[in-house]
């Protein structure tokens, strides 16, 4: 047996398969919940490339799977990332329970991540781009529902994701190039270029982001949450793939520059309009921009910091975008499909506990202390602090325009408890109280909510205990990590 | 691929694109995809061993069919979103024949850049990578913009093939040529679909 064949094709095979039992319910959640489970153990446990003995049988999961010429390969030093990309699915399909997507998100997430992990495993390994690229095709029939005609957003995400692909396929063979002849400048420079616009397409950085609020307002908060968590965080990989991949790229101080001034505008222009917006789906679309941001800083920071406090921030900001995003599918659910904060208001009351998690994880990716970011974040401005001052001040002003949403949400929060106790004389007392403790009956929304809070917590206070997995997470880039 | 027929078959590309951008006829539009591809299949040639560049072709062709047999299925077309630029066939030509010009000074430099790329190749790619993104800039519905896709992308198609050839590539880029149309098709006929789930 190969990884890939464990990895990639069984995801993306039960993936296919579920889409036939679609409507069958709580069926596909649970048979995908116990593949990405299983996955998420065996990558965790099962070495790979050594023979196992079970009883009288013995498995061996070899390392590399060919395919028309070129190798799927994912080793030992990629267990850890599996285990992350399968823990993080896992939460996801069981937020589906919760958050009620439509039927089609379960097959099609699984087939989404498979094809994700088939993108960080090929060799040569910029094939990934044509694998993204197919990934946000196979996405659009979730963001755009029968019956609806899509919406600009929609559309602009797809030229934007595609257009990533032919710079990134370009600049793969300039870099055998640039690899012959390092000292040729205007080589360098053409493909530094192309390859800048590339990940600029591919991660929605500024100006080619237009589509992230976009596609907020117009689809389903569930389906645009895991695209906003996934496709930047694997294209980030796919990012360190190129840096520790190619010495002239790495070891140049302008690309690490270049990528703390993307990461510190996309922070500072994420945090600020997030402040701005009255629409959830929107914050989310900008807190999300400023995490990815946050994610590039890291990596501006260049050497062992930069990985590992990359790595650092991954683990907190995944659980504090899924955790923010189930309450907004519930939400979106509730309010005829918008978002708009006035008619939120009422679902925040009904539902007390998700609007604490909501809260909660919104303060996480601001990076307040005590909270699972904090530690990481603590990290990166001390880095930063080092580089430039300038850049420590726009990275504070991004992230104090989250907590004003924080503060804000929590001030709407309050004022509906407010509105409430002042008409309740004239209104049906016995039902509004029933509605006003909708999710305080509910068993999953206690599990949610504690689970929620207490990881968000739990790291930020006990931070060594998660953060040992980080030297193993980079350890799939020698190069860089050495 | 040099003289005469190369230049004519860069000549034809741009005939081609030109007429997919001005024209309003959802069946010309189709005729024309198609014949582009036959064009970029003539480009591809010399680059790729026949029996791979034909995979562009056969892609191609079934992207176009894919198009053509969602727009069939629908009584009218869709309107375009919000305020855009002008669409009369004047504006559009001129804006198509800037490109051209912009080509016709890049392509010859891009040739001496990357000797592996003819000049030929160099002109048809660059034409066909302009012309999709006029389209692009320039519509807004669903049915425009997946032309716009597919035409870049066989821009993009013919300067790539010229400088890999490999098998999983092919596969990929026919993979995304068709999930461009599959989703074309899904975007034109879904508004049409009565919600079920």
């Amino acid at each position: 047996m190969t990884s890939a064949l464990l990895w990639i094709f069984l995801p993306a095979t039960l993936g296919l398969a579920l889409l036939f039992f679609r409507r069958a319910g709580n069926f596909s959640i649970a048979a995908a919940l116990g593949l990405t489970v299983f996955l998420t153990f065996a990558a965790w446990q099962l070495p790979i490339d050594t023979v196992l003995q079970l009883g009288p049988f013995s498995i061996e999961i070899s390392p590399t799977l060919n395919l028309f010429g070129r190798a799927f390969t994912l080793a030992e030093a990629d267990r850890p990332l599996l285990a992350f990309i399968y823990l993080m699915q896992s939460l996801w399909v069981l937020g589906a329970a919760l958050a009620r997507p439509r039927p089609l998100f379960v097959p099609i997430s699984l087939l989404a991540v498979g094809l994700f992990v088939a993108a960080l495993s090929v060799e040569p390994f910029l094939y990934a781009a044509l694998i993204i690229a197919v990934v946000a095709l196979i996405f659009i029939p979730l963001l755009v529902p029968p019956g609806k005609p899509a919406g600009r957003g929609v559309l602009r995400f797809l030229i934007f994701q595609l257009f990533a692909v032919p710079f990134i396929l370009f600049t793969g063979w300039m870099l055998t190039g640039v690899e012959a002849s390092p000292g040729n400048f205007n080589l360098v420079l053409r493909a530094g270029v192309l390859l800048a616009l590339g990940f600029t397409f591919l991660m929605a950085l500024f100006p080619f982001h237009s589509w992230v609020p976009m596609m907020a307002e117009e689809t389903h908060p569930y389906f645009f949450g895991f695209l906003i968590f996934f496709l930047p965080t694997i294209a980030a990989l796919f990012l360190l793939s190129f840096l520790d991949r190619y010495a002239w790229l790495r070891d140049s101080d302008f690309v690490y520059q270049l990528l703390l001034l993307a990461g510190t505008l996309a922070v500072l222009f994420g945090g600020l309009s997030a402040a701005g917006q009255r629409n959830l789906g929107r914050i989310y679309a900008y807190a999300a921009m400023a995490g990815v941001g946050t994610n590039l800083q890291a990596l501006g920071l260049g050497g062992i910091d930069g990985i590992q406090v990359f790595f650092a921030l991954l683990l907190p900001q995944a659980l504090a975008m899924w955790l923010l995003v189930v309450p907004l599918a519930v939400f979106w659910g509730e309010n005829k499909q918008s978002l708009r904060l006035k008619p939120v208001q009422q679902s925040m009351m009904s539902h007390p506990l998700f609007s604490a998690v909501m809260l909660v994880a919104i303060f996480s990716l601001a990076g307040l202390p005590s909270l699972a970011s904090f530690p990481a974040h603590l990290s990166l401005w001390r880095g930063i602090a080092a580089f430039s001052p300038w850049a420590l001040l726009a990275s504070l002003l991004g992230a104090l325009g989250l907590i004003s949403v924080g503060l804000r949400l929590l001030f709407t929060w309050l004022a509906a408890y407010e509105v409430k106790s002042k008409g309740s004389a004239q209104e049906d007392e016995a039902g509004k109280i029933n509605k006003a403790s909708l999710d305080l009956t509910n068993l999953y929304s206690w599990a949610f909510c504690i689970l929620g809070i207490g990881g968000l917590l739990g790291y930020g206070l006990l931070p060594r205990l998660f953060l040992s997995a980080v030297p193993a997470l980079s350890a799939r880039f020698p190069q860089l990590f050495p | 691929m040099s003289g005469l027929f190369g230049i004519l078959l860069v000549l034809l590309i741009a005939a081609t694109s030109i007429a997919i951008l001005v024209s309003r006829d959802w069946r010309w539009l189709i005729a024309g995809l198609g014949l582009q591809y036959l064009w970029a299949f003539l480009l591809i040639i010399p680059a790729w061993p026949l029996e791979l560049a034909a995979v562009k072709i056969v892609t191609g062709w079934m992207a176009a069919s894919i198009l053509g047999l969602s727009r069939l299925s629908l009584a009218v077309e869709q309107p375009e979103m919000g305020p855009r630029l002008p669409t009369s066939a004047a504006f559009q030509t001129l804006a198509a024949g800037l490109v051209i010009l912009v080509v016709m000074g890049s392509a010859p430099r891009l040739a001496d850049w990357a000797t592996a790329i003819s000049l030929n190749q160099a002109w048809g790619g660059l034409i066909l990578i302009g012309m999709g993104m006029l389209q692009l800039g320039l519509r807004a519905s669903p049915f425009r913009t997946m032309l716009g896709l597919l035409t870049l992308f066989s821009g993009f198609e013919i300067l790539y093939a010229a400088v890999e050839a490999s098998t999983l590539v092919a596969g990929l880029l026919a993979l995304l040529n068709l999930g461009i149309a599959l989703v074309g098709s899904y975007l034109l006929i879904g508004p049409g679909i009565e919600a079920r789930e």
